[in-house]
């Protein structure tokens, strides 16, 4: 712990969340402009010292959510709560958050050093010293010590970058609210800055509200996701949940590749023969037909869409392309290569199964006519009918 | 870190209200207070300035203007239509058609218009002038945006910049220019004696008006359509020739539709200028060729306020009239194009000697004589005169103008006086107007509701003459307001600033707000989520950014103040508070040599401006 932040960093491992209190929370929130809705009755809470991700495609209602936070725009409808009190009417200045923007937004006209001190002319720097000590501080812990007297457009877009961040973390806030602030710079610096940001949101233990379309980026950083679509959050989890149990549909082609099937349930059967592979046993397991071909897909919630499954249902699952075997017999599917994206670690083969496109990872992409399968337990049911 | 938020949302400082936090932070608790009284007003400052210029506002522009409304429907106590009434039906006012809301029939009206001795009146023959300096001002403007557009030359930059000039160029002085050279002893009888010709005498006729308006628009014209011209994508042209058409074609199908809102707008602006010109027609035609402004002006003189009042209003009416028409045809009609890749220039010596390449670089050289007789004669005429005396080249004239005249009578003009007021007044109107500019800048940049009313009201001191502004302050301000029974008068100098802050704080504003409007939001978010109340982050973030803008407002200001003709002179008669505009015009008729003087002086101070201007935000001027 260093004098940097004002709070505990949160104990250890997952549990810790839940023990966490709620720092900031959105109740029934909708935000309308004119005719359009940008935020539609969004609840969600943050909790202290978490980094919180909104994640989604553009025009999502992410960045409305993060600038509602932030007081740069009030909800239409109900409320935005700090540590349980409502913020409605606090303007920005009032509401002891940081933020950084896709552009940085550093002011052009002072240098580097004044950039970061600016926030200080409002507040007394934590920790109780000058207010160039923090700033020393706070340049240091973004590495650029000995950019103090720089003007901000002579630095390169990363340099800019981490200096926004110094400029926000610098009246020590309660929250740090990121928008999209590495869409602006190439793939690799991307990589690094992110883990780097997500070192000093450790070091600090700052809740750290982070915005970005790039749901790899949200899966690398976070504790939670929020997938938002059409102004609400499909689905608010950890990243590893979001990834291998999408709740929606949209969930689950939005975050990584993803196969998506539907067919109607022919049988339920129960599974509880111990010798069995171990996967399997204790669950139930629904045998869908696909169009002619039956499919066995394992039923391993008791809530959602899983609970309750009978046959007639209509069911839509779905299988990661990495989790497709070739020449697996469980749940074989015979289809024709039509192309292979070579990405380096790994191929992308996409494959026409009877008119739908299926995806598949391999190291050494198979061409013609191929047998595919998957586990029963490897495919999750996003929706049932 | 419970936060005070509804201590912060009262306005009061929410930093010093968490005691924890001060607890946590060293600082005094003299400090914290210190912090809170400066929040506070930090806080409440954007809307205090808001509040102080709208007061403002209606203090020295609506209520006078609102008063001389009065004074044409509040005759003797009693509220009447007749003033507008008389006017209207005056064929003096309105020519034949007057004769038609007095009951003629329409037969005999329309027979009498199509004879020749029919009467234009005072609007009409206004209405004519217009016409004719909006075509001459188009006809003069054209040549120089195609010259600016698609030649290249040494200069043409500054040539570009130099249309900006017209906007500060007190009207009065270009009067005298005009004087010294069209008038019986100007430069150009002086050329025609020289070379043996007759004399002619171009002053007071219809003729040398509408050259001095041309004088005025043509740049205006020309810098419009040049803008228009140079955002014309040569991929479009290129496009259009690949498809089949001619040179010809090309520029009439693609180029010239994108040109034709432009020279329209040019051609509103300069008739709606010229309808309401007052200072070129005074110096230039006199009484005989009156134009309705002119007419108020004499109205005025004559303490006949109720009939000036109604004269004015009348021709206010027209003039937002047209400019409403136009504004509705802008809006239907205006592409706004960027061009990538803009139309190449070309040199202006011709690369070969072919009819194509020579014909239109004739054309501009007869352009080019016929511009230099119109735009530098009259100024190196004035410049000339002002240097001439009898016995040839002289300071004479500058050295009166210093002079602390002892003699004369205290009603003439000391010309020592005049400088001196016109500083004066320049520096005291811009110390109000730059202000008000700016806080309305701020106003009109920020969305809320009712932005674009407050853009409307803040705007419309640009439309309404400086005629009635100047009547309005001697009718509401000068000859004072009864408030709780005591008699509240403002002195002349007073009223004269007021004015002229008026006249000035429109083009801070049109300076000012396109920077503001320029500036990345986050900026200012930044600013804000950082802890700065908004006008910490106006005044740390935004104004730093748009100085430039701020101080070519504040030179275009100056400019204005300095030579602001139509308010001073009707709120300057009877008083010592005579500035170097009205000094020129008492000047001109007797004593050329000093009004050319005074005349030089003013180019250079104006010029000054220009320069300043033109370094710091020509560009962005929204005009």
């Amino acid at each position: 712990m260093t004098t940097l932040g004002s709070k505990e960093p949160p104990p250890d491992g997952a549990d810790s969340d839940h023990a966490a209190p709620t720092a900031v929370e959105l109740a029934g929130v909708t935000r309308r402009y004119g005719e359009t809705t940008a935020v539609d009755d969004l609840s969600l809470s943050v909790r202290e010292g978490e980094f919180f991700t909104l994640v989604g495609p553009s025009g999502c209602g992410k960045t409305t959510t993060l600038r509602l936070i932030a007081g740069f725009e009030e909800p239409t409808q109900g409320e935005v709560r700090f540590n349980g009190e409502s913020v409605t009417g606090v303007p920005p200045e009032d509401r002891d958050v940081g933020v950084v923007f896709q552009n940085y937004a550093l002011f052009p006209h002072m240098t580097v050093g004044e950039n970061v001190a600016y926030g200080l002319s409002f507040t007394d720097p934590p920790g109780g010293g000058s207010d160039e000590e923090r700033v020393r501080e706070l340049l240091e812990l973004v590495a650029l010590g000995d950019m103090m007297d720089r003007d901000p457009d002579t630095l390169s877009g990363g340099q800019q970058q981490r200096v926004a961040m110094a400029r926000a973390l610098a009246p020590g806030p309660d929250v740090l609210l990121l928008d999209e602030p590495m869409s602006a710079l190439d793939a690799k610096l991307r990589e690094r800055l992110r883990v780097q940001v997500r070192e000093i949101q450790q070091e600090l233990g700052i809740t750290t509200i982070y915005v970005t379309h790039d749901q790899e980026e949200a899966l690398a950083v976070s504790d939670r996701v929020a997938v938002m679509r059409d102004g609400t959050p499909e689905q608010v989890a950890p990243p590893r949940t979001i990834y291998r149990e999408p709740a929606t549909e949209f969930v689950a082609t939005f975050v990584g590749d993803n196969n998506v099937l539907s067919g109607e349930v022919t049988a339920v059967r129960s599974t509880d023969r111990v010798d069995d592979s171990s996967d399997e046993s204790g669950r139930s397991i629904a045998d869908v037909t696909v169009d002619s071909t039956t499919l066995s897909v394992a039923l391993d919630g008791d809530s959602g869409p899983e609970a309750a499954v009978s046959a007639g249902d209509r069911l839509t699952f779905c299988v990661r392309p990495e989790r497709l075997t070739l020449g697996a017999d469980r749940n074989a599917l015979t289809a024709t290569v039509t192309s292979a994206e070579f990405l380096g670690e790994t191929t992308r083969v996409h494959l026409d199964w009877e008119g739908r496109e299926l995806l598949l990872r391999a190291e050494d992409p198979p061409t013609g006519t191929v047998t595919v399968g998957f586990d029963p337990a490897d495919a999750h049911t996003v929706d049932r009918q | 870190m419970a936060r005070d938020f509804s201590d912060g949302a009262d306005g009061v400082d929410s930093g010093s209200g968490d005691s924890e936090e001060s607890t946590e932070t060293a600082s005094s608790p003299s400090r914290e207070r210190g912090r809170t009284v400066r929040n506070t007003v930090e806080r409440r400052a954007i809307v205090g300035f808001a509040v102080a210029t709208i007061a403002l506002l209606l203090g020295i522009f609506y209520y006078p203007v609102a008063t001389v409304f009065i004074d044409s429907v509040l005759v003797d106590g009693r509220w009447t239509g007749r003033v507008f009434a008389s006017i209207l039906r005056d064929p003096f006012y309105l020519g034949e058609p007057a004769r038609l809301l007095v009951g003629e029939p329409v037969g005999a009206v329309i027979e009498s218009i199509r004879s020749p001795d029919r009467r234009l009146g005072v609007i009409g023959f206004t209405a004519y002038q217009a016409a004719l300096s909006t075509v001459a001002s188009v006809a003069l403007g054209l040549p120089a945006a195609y010259l600016l557009a698609r030649y290249e030359f040494p200069g043409r930059r500054t040539l570009r910049s130099l249309t900006i000039l017209p906007f500060v160029l007190p009207s009065i002085m270009v009067g005298v220019g005009f004087v010294a050279t069209f008038g019986r002893n100007g430069t150009l009888n002086a050329v025609l004696g020289a070379l043996g010709l007759g004399q002619v005498n171009l002053l007071f006729t219809l003729e040398a008006v509408v050259i001095a308006h041309a004088f005025y628009n043509a740049p205006l014209v020309a810098r419009v359509t040049t803008a228009a011209w140079e955002s014309v994508d040569a991929s479009a042209v290129e496009t259009a020739r690949s498809l089949g058409a001619s040179p010809f074609r090309a520029f009439r199908d693609v180029v010239a539709p994108q040109l034709y809102p432009s020279v329209l707008m040019g051609a509103a602006l300069t008739f709606v200028f010229t309808f309401s010109t007052f200072p070129i027609v005074l110096a230039l035609g006199g009484f005989q060729l009156a134009t309705v402004e002119v007419f108020v002006y004499r109205l005025i003189r004559d303490l006949e306020y109720a009939e000036a009042a109604a004269l004015a209003l009348i021709e206010l009416g027209i003039s937002l009239g047209l400019l409403y028409a136009y504004l509705r045809y802008e809006a239907k009609h205006t592409v706004r194009s960027r061009g990538i890749r803009p139309l190449p220039r070309r040199p202006l010596t011709p690369p070969s000697f072919s009819v194509r390449e020579l014909l239109p670089r004739l054309g501009l050289t007869v352009y080019a004589v016929v511009a230099l007789a119109v735009f530098v004669a009259p100024i190196a005429s004035m410049i000339l005169a002002s240097l001439s005396g009898p016995e040839g080249l002289t300071l004479a004239n500058y050295r009166f103008l210093v002079d602390r005249q002892t003699t004369g009578a205290s009603f003439q003009v000391q010309p020592w006086d005049a400088v001196r007021n016109s500083l004066l007044f320049g520096v005291a109107s811009l110390a109000v107007a730059l202000p008000m500019g700016v806080v309305v800048a701020v106003l009109t940049t920020r969305d809320y509701r009712g932005r674009k009313l407050i853009d409307a009201v803040a705007m419309a001191p640009l439309a309404v003459s400086g005629i009635v502004v100047g009547l309005g302050l001697l009718r509401g301000l000068v000859f004072g307001v009864e408030v709780g029974g005591s008699r509240i008068a403002v002195g002349g100098g007073l009223a004269i600033i007021a004015a002229h802050a008026v006249a000035g704080y429109p083009f801070v504003v049109r300076t000012v707000a396109p920077g503001l409007e320029g500036i990345d939001h986050t900026l200012v978010e930044s600013a804000r989520a950082l802890g700065a109340p908004r006008a910490r982050a106006l005044v740390d973030i935004e104004l730093p950014l748009v100085w430039p803008a701020v101080i070519a407002g504040a030179a275009f200001a100056f400019a204005i103040s300095i030579g602001e003709f139509s308010a001073t002179i009707v709120l300057a008669s009877g008083t010592n508070q005579f500035t170097m505009p009205i000094a020129i015009e008492r000047f001109i008729g007797r004593r050329l040599g000093p009004a050319t003087a005074m005349g030089v002086v003013l180019l250079v101070v104006t010029s000054a401006s220009f320069l300043l201007i033109d370094r710091l935000g020509g560009d962005d001027v929204g005009f």
